[in-house]
């Protein structure tokens, strides 16, 4: 298997695992609570191989992507309540991704924020545009790649390894006051929210029928998913560690993305730093196209349109329409004014209620024998998709009460 | 399965994607039509693809919604013109020719031809 064909799993989880939300709620839960909420990624993780890996599966075996099945699952009423709660969800997060891309750019060059905003979706705009999907996936993906400064950083700071595979044991920190383990749960949903973002999921699945994958990528469509989203949650567990080796002793609030380059500068001084931008610059404007096109992808699917990229632009012309329009509405909310930052906030509050919705019809096609004869759910994957299920609908129905109880988890 | 299979209508057919003879999307099964009266036999006559036919299925408003957004058109597909239902219904004729690519064509005229590699 050529490694260049795993680089749709790396897009989809370098921009889904290390985008702007995540640099951000990694880094402040490594300061807040060191490293007791690793176990959280490690669940998340599990959570998000398994949903990926099946939406690949339901994309090959019915060679329909998981929101042309959607609709047909859920009916209509219920099925267009997941499209609005899901491009509210994406536009939100694409939002805060281009703002954050800004941000990033402006950092590194000092330029205003507000201009590069528009500058940048002006440049994702045209390379959706002139490159076809494959090499989307490769420049966002591969450029990703950057941010393993991170983990080189983790490994230069020699942090305490046992304390590290200790966090990988589900457990809740003991001596916190009710506030605190409040504050603590509050983390735990909103990381499992952001790293099993709906978008992924959209993306991945989507990508597999662009890049035409067929009953013998079965294999492929495994491996991509375990090794891309177990890279993404490498690279979020290493801001997690970083932060809670070097913030967290001397109470840092990683409140910033900036912050959190800071964590390759210590070790690695200017270039460092420089890296650890450049990794979240690509980083993250890989999240912003993935976020867009997934929001583009699920429209389309839903409506029975010509999608995808791996055709012209002019030959799929309502989804090329709805990716520009949206991109559009993206940065128009971001030159409203409003703080990166609560936009991140209401992305990862507003994603975790749609969360059920989206992965209950994905459960269900994918256990369904009629559209996956051979290639159906085995014992396993049944048995983690209906526990995974159980996992998002609690923690969905405790996001909004811990919210208002921890003021967005700041105590 | 044939489009002369017994069929559960409402689970097997119903907001399935339709895919015409080129291989392009060209919708989602709405609802359907029947012919037959009571006492008689009951045969589904043809697919009823667009928003039009969303008045039966939304609520007023949420109908009243769509209209606005995307109008109330509504195109048939005779029955004799599916050739299988599966994981999506497989047309036998170009969309085209049904008139089911007209909104596609006409956004189309927008989309500038250049640029894409």
């Amino acid at each position: 298997m050529n490694p260049l064909e795993l680089t749709l799993g790396i897009m989809t989880a370098v921009g889904g695992f290390v985008d702007i939300s995540e640099l951000v709620f990694a880094a402040k839960a490594g300061s807040t609570f060191g490293y007791a909420l690793i176990w959280v990624f490690a669940v998340g993780t599990i959570g998000i191989v398994v949903f990926s890996e099946m939406s690949g599966r339901v994309a090959i075996a019915a060679k329909q992507p998981v929101f042309n099945l959607m609709r047909h699952r859920l009916g209509i009423k219920l099925g267009l309540l997941t499209l609005v709660a899901s491009v509210i969800s994406n536009l939100i997060t694409c939002a805060a991704e281009v703002g954050g891309v800004a941000l990033i750019l402006n950092y590194l060059t000092g330029a205003p924020y507000l201009p590069m905003a528009a500058a940048m979706t002006v440049v994702m705009i045209v390379s959706i545009w002139v490159l076809p999907f494959e090499w989307i996936e490769r420049v966002y993906g591969l450029l990703g790649l950057v941010m393993l400064v991170f983990a080189a950083a983790l490994v230069a700071i020699h942090p305490p390894w046992d304390k590290i595979a200790g966090g990988f044991v589900p457990h809740i920190p003991a001596g916190l006051s009710t506030k605190e383990l409040l504050t603590f749960a509050y983390f735990s949903v909103a990381i499992l929210s952001a790293v099993m973002f709906p978008y992924e999921v959209y993306f991945y699945s989507s990508g597999g029928i662009e890049e035409g994958w067929a009953p013998k990528d079965m294999l492929k469509n495994r491996i991509t998913s375990i090794v891309g989203m177990g890279l993404g949650s490498l690279l979020a567990i290493a801001i997690l560690a970083n932060s809670a080796q070097l913030f967290g002793p001397v109470n840092v609030d990683p409140e910033i993305p900036g912050t959190a380059a800071m964590q390759a500068a210590i070790p690695f001084g200017k270039w460092g730093l420089i890296l650890a931008l450049l990794g979240m610059f690509f980083a993250v404007s890989g999240a912003a196209v993935e976020t867009c096109m997934a929001n583009a992808y699920s429209i389309a699917q839903f409506f029975g349109w010509m999608w995808g990229r791996h055709k012209k632009p002019w030959e799929a012309p309502r989804f090329t329409l709805t990716w520009i329009v949206l991109f559009a509405l993206a940065l128009l909310i971001v030159l409203s004014g409003v703080d990166v930052m609560t936009l991140v906030e209401f992305a990862i509050l507003f994603s975790i209620l749609v969360l059920p919705l989206t992965y209950l019809p994905l459960l269900l096609l994918a256990g369904d024998k009629k559209y996956m004869r051979e290639h159906v759910n085995g014992p396993l994957a049944k048995a983690l998709g209906w526990l995974y299920f159980a996992i998002i609908t609690a923690a969905a129905l405790a996001a909004l009460p811990l919210y208002f109880l921890t003021s967005g988890g700041n105590g | 399965m044939t489009p002369d299979s017994p069929i559960k209508l409402v689970s097997e057919l119903l907001d399935l994607p339709l895919l015409d003879s080129e291989g392009k999307y060209c919708g989602i099964v709405d609802d359907v039509e029947f012919s037959g009266d009571a006492g008689k036999i009951l045969e589904l006559k043809a697919l009823l693809v667009g928003p039009g036919a969303y008045e039966r299925r939304l609520p007023g408003w949420a109908f009243w919604l769509v209209r606005k957004i995307a109008g109330d058109r509504l195109t048939r597909v005779p029955m004799d013109r599916v050739r299988t239902i599966g994981a999506v219904v497989k047309l036998e004729c170009a969309g085209r020719d049904l008139g089911l690519h007209r909104d596609e064509t006409r956004v189309g005229k927008w989309i500038p031809r250049k640029g894409a590699l």
